[in-house]
């Protein structure tokens, strides 16, 4: 096998010089020996580097003897397959694979690499020195972040608040669309417009206005009538101003102490003698005494409960009953006709479903089991029924009737037609014999009546008068009545104070008297008792209070409670 | 007197900052909000639209460093003021948003903002760290000049190789071959220079060669210079030790400065590669920041 060897030699000023020669054999070896077909000079050569083997069709394998490798088309490689065209690099020496002349199976053109090629070469392969050469750039990834967060951020929500299609593709997927604007939770009554902005934010870049509240809450009522207290802060406020969600669960109503005492801890000089609403700053140090409902009655006799302050203590209620709490709580117990007994709280006062109230004490239910309505000694059985004066005369009449023409009544003072028995059917005897039947028992019934409302049964618990302008029989029996709401501004719930004792706050168990007023009061400032009875302070304090439970007014008191509503004639969609 | 950025005309942004910050957390702490603290709040508009004037006076900076004398101030001062106001930034982003969070945008700008900080941190301690290390670690050279100098071992080793033994060098042809400063930006962090490399290959190449028929050394053992010495010098015959031993001299000295080029190079891409983090994670935390200022009151 013939080898083709040109060798290339530049000679300056672009005079090249070829010398032509011929190697015999399989391979072609290239080296620093001299024993090698293709000589390298070059100290960057092994002795024995590489050769190179012809598989015919004009391809070549070219394969270096030494770790370091040569450079096959520029790249360093160990071995390679290649055709014509291709060059190997050794050192300086550059050998290009040519298409063999005539007579010849492989030929190859050698020459030196150019020393300006070799250096621009070495510049274009070294490694980037610095993080600005590896291509990592900072104003790309700032036009990236720049631009993600603002087509995220700004762009998708606003195409999401005009293009109704897009919001409501996009109404369920987290941080797209307008959830990406949602500033937190909203409050548990709302959280079912989570999805929905445009329920409560109407024009862009405006407030939210109260129209999109009174769309459910048209009935609210207002605070204050906001024609005799012209203040800014009833008169102008927005339901926002106070009411402001995404702060969770418990944002959205206010209980804060100061959203009270802004305007209250000096009203009176605010709205001078427009209201008798006392000055008010804290529960704990600045609030009037209670102001409780008494029973009371007009001239009419209408039921007309006056508020009284409870700083003019004791106060007497005028209920109408006579019952003295300490007498029926004798804790060694009241003689029944059951047997020895005591009483306690609950057996008459229990709460109303729901716990606010409490029930009415019943009559017949609480008292009648001991205070029997009996009349006649020789009837002990028969009883009057709790009711108005007229109605037990009627029945009394009655009764006295019955007996009086029935006969067999075993009194002296009778008249003898009246004592005797009859047989049932038989007639009265002469007419005359009952005329005086009946008169008998008119007169009865009248001296039963006087002797149930005069005497015994009635005036045990009621205050009872002689009254000849009101009935028949001239007894008139005062009404009964509690206030039932002691109250009226403030909600108090017995189920709240569930834990307490009934003696913790009323001192029952010590009053002899109805007329006692029962309530617990406000309690000094700044002390505590440390035993019952308890007043409200000794438990309950302004919002800042340190040692008792701290307490705002919206605990007790209702913001929007006048009897006006907020926005006269709207109603609710 | 010099002074460093964070001492800067004794400590002048420090107190402007410690001034914001005690300022913000006494108004916070004083402020009583409807509900709870929120930026919502009087205190948290006041409080927000400070932290977006700073925000942008931030942003500035990187305008500003560009100005050469064209701006007032000292380049100095501003890297100061742009320090310490910048961590103030922390406190008054976290009291305007009453400490609240969640999966919104407004969030995406606070922890950007966070990541900016942060990564700013890295910045000021690369700052006052790396120069001095990078001095002590040129040793009065330059990166070009400690390059040369590796040419020119590397030519030296490869005439004394020759003379040794063929397998020598070509171990010495080959580890030239291999030899890199640089890389991508992961190399240039981690520093790896592959001298180690080219000294186990010589020693492969010496027991490969026909200079030495001795023990096997101990497999596994890292070598230190003086061992390799050693070893090598007792396995070439007494008219090649001699070349061997000049060999290793030159190859220490390669590794030496090798070692410290990589180190430059690891130190230069320190210096660097927080700013890859800083200033895109910053104009992100633009747009996030006018994506929430426009959120707030598109939808008031």
């Amino acid at each position: 096998m013939r080898w083709f060897i040109r060798r290339v030699t530049r000679k300056g000023k672009g005079s090249i010089q070829y010398e032509e020669e011929i190697h015999f054999g399989e391979t072609l070896t290239i080296g620093r020996a001299a024993n090698q077909a293709i000589f390298v000079n070059d100290l960057r050569a092994a002795l024995e580097h590489a050769t190179v083997t012809t598989l015919g069709g004009g391809r070549h394998c070219v394969e270096s003897l030494v770790a370091a490798g040569l450079r096959i088309d520029g790249r360093f490689e160990q071995n390679a397959v290649v055709g014509s065209g291709h060059t190997i690099e050794i050192g300086n020496v550059r050998i290009t694979l040519i298409d063999p002349p005539p007579d010849f199976e492989a030929a190859v053109e050698v020459g030196l690499v150019d020393k300006a090629e070799v250096a621009a070469r070495e510049q274009s392969e070294a490694l980037p020195q610095s993080l600005a050469e590896t291509g990592l750039s900072k104003r790309r990834w700032a036009w990236t972040l720049l631009l993600a967060t603002l087509f995220f951020g700004l762009l998708l929500p606003i195409v999401a608040h005009y293009v109704g299609t897009f919001r409501s593709l996009v109404k369920e997927t987290p941080a797209v669309g307008l959830n990406i604007w949602d500033s937190g939770p909203l409050a548990s009554a709302h959280h079912t417009m989570a999805n929905d902005c445009q329920s409560c934010h109407g024009e862009p870049f405006n407030v939210v206005r109260d129209d999109k509240c009174l769309a459910c809450h048209a009935g609210t009522a207002a605070h204050a009538d906001p024609v005799k207290f012209p203040l800014p802060e009833i008169a102008e406020s927005r339901c926002a101003h106070c009411h402001r969600d995404h702060n969770g669960d418990d944002g959205l109503v206010r209980s804060d102490q100061i959203l009270c005492s802004d305007c209250h801890r000096n009203l009176s000089e605010r709205v001078a003698g427009k209201t008798e609403v006392g000055d008010v700053g804290d529960f704990g140090t600045h609030h009037p005494d209670f102001k409780v409902l008494l029973p009371a009655w007009d001239e009419q006799g209408k039921f007309a409960p006056t508020r009284v302050s409870m700083e003019k203590s004791p106060l007497t209620e005028t209920s109408g009953l006579k019952f003295p709490h300490a007498t029926h709580l004798d804790p060694k117990g009241l003689k029944t006709a059951e047997g020895q007994r005591t009483l306690t709280c609950a057996d008459c006062h229990r709460s109303e479903p729901g716990g606010a109230l409490l029930a009415p004490i019943d009559f017949e239910q609480h008292c009648q089991r001991c205070h029997k309505l009996d009349f006649d000694l020789r009837m002990p059985d028969r009883q009057v029924p709790h009711g108005k004066v007229a109605e037990i005369q009627y029945q009394l009449a009655e009764y006295y009737s019955r007996v009086a023409l029935e006969g067999g009544y075993d009194d002296i003072q009778a008249p003898v037609f009246v004592r005797e028995r009859r047989r049932p059917g038989q007639a009265a005897a002469t007419q005359e014999e009952t005329r005086q039947a009946l008169q008998w028992a008119r007169e009865q019934t009248l001296r039963m009546t006087d002797d149930l409302f005069g005497k015994r049964t009635c005036t045990i618990c009621h205050e009872v008068s002689k009254d000849p302008a009101a009935t028949q029989s001239g007894w008139r029996v005062a009404p009964v009545r509690v206030s039932g709401v002691w109250f009226e501004k403030a909600r108090f719930t017995h189920a709240r104070h569930a834990t307490m004792e009934c003696a913790d706050c009323h001192v029952a168990a010590q009053s002899m008297s109805s007329a006692d007023l029962l309530i617990p009061p406000i309690g000094a400032v700044g002390t505590r008792s440390a035993k019952p009875p308890y007043a409200c302070r000794d438990c309950h304090g302004g919002e800042k209070a340190a040692r008792q439970l701290g307490s705002t007014c919206i605990d007790c008191h209702g913001f929007h409670q006048a009897e006006m509503p907020l926005h006269p004639g709207v109603t609710a969609k | 007197m010099h002074d460093s950025i964070l001492d800067y005309r004794g400590f002048r942004y420090l107190w402007v900052a410690l001034i914001l910050s005690i300022g913000s957390i006494v108004a916070y702490l004083w402020h009583d909000p409807i509900g709870v603290p929120n930026g919502g709040s009087w205190l948290g508009y006041t409080l927000g639209t400070i932290g977006a004037l700073l925000i942008l006076w931030l942003l500035w900076f990187g305008i500003r460093k560009r100005r050469y004398g064209r701006a007032t101030g000292t380049a100095r001062g501003w890297l100061s003021a742009h320090v310490y106001l910048g961590t103030t930034l922390i406190l008054i982003a976290f009291l305007h948003a009453g400490f609240q969070v969640g999966w919104n945008i407004h969030t995406l700008a606070l922890v950007l903002m966070l990541l900016v900080i942060f990564s700013g941190f890295f910045g000021v301690y690369a700052y006052l760290r790396y120069p001095a290390l990078m001095t002590r670690n040129r040793a009065d050279s330059t990166r070009a000049a400690m390059i040369g100098e590796i040419r020119e071992l590397d030519a030296q080793a490869l005439q004394i190789a020759d003379k040794v033994d063929r397998s020598v060098h070509d171990a010495i042809l080959s580890s030239i071959q291999h030899t890199e400063f640089g890389g991508s930006v992961w190399k240039q962090l981690r520093a790896r220079d592959n001298s180690t490399t080219a000294l186990a290959r010589l020693k492969e190449a010496v027991l490969a060669s026909d200079a030495g028929e001795a023990p096997k050394p101990q497999a596994g053992g890292s070598q230190t210079m003086v061992m390799m010495v050693d070893f090598l010098a007792n396995q070439a015959s007494d008219t090649q030790s001699e070349h061997l031993r000049r060999l290793i001299d030159l190859i220490s000295r390669k590794r030496a400065l090798a070692t410290r080029v990589a180190r430059d190079i690891q130190l230069q891409a320190l210096m660097e590669i927080w700013l890859y983090f800083h200033v895109p994670l910053s104009l992100g935390l633009l747009g996030a920041l006018i994506a929430h200022v426009v959120a707030v009151f598109f939808y008031w």
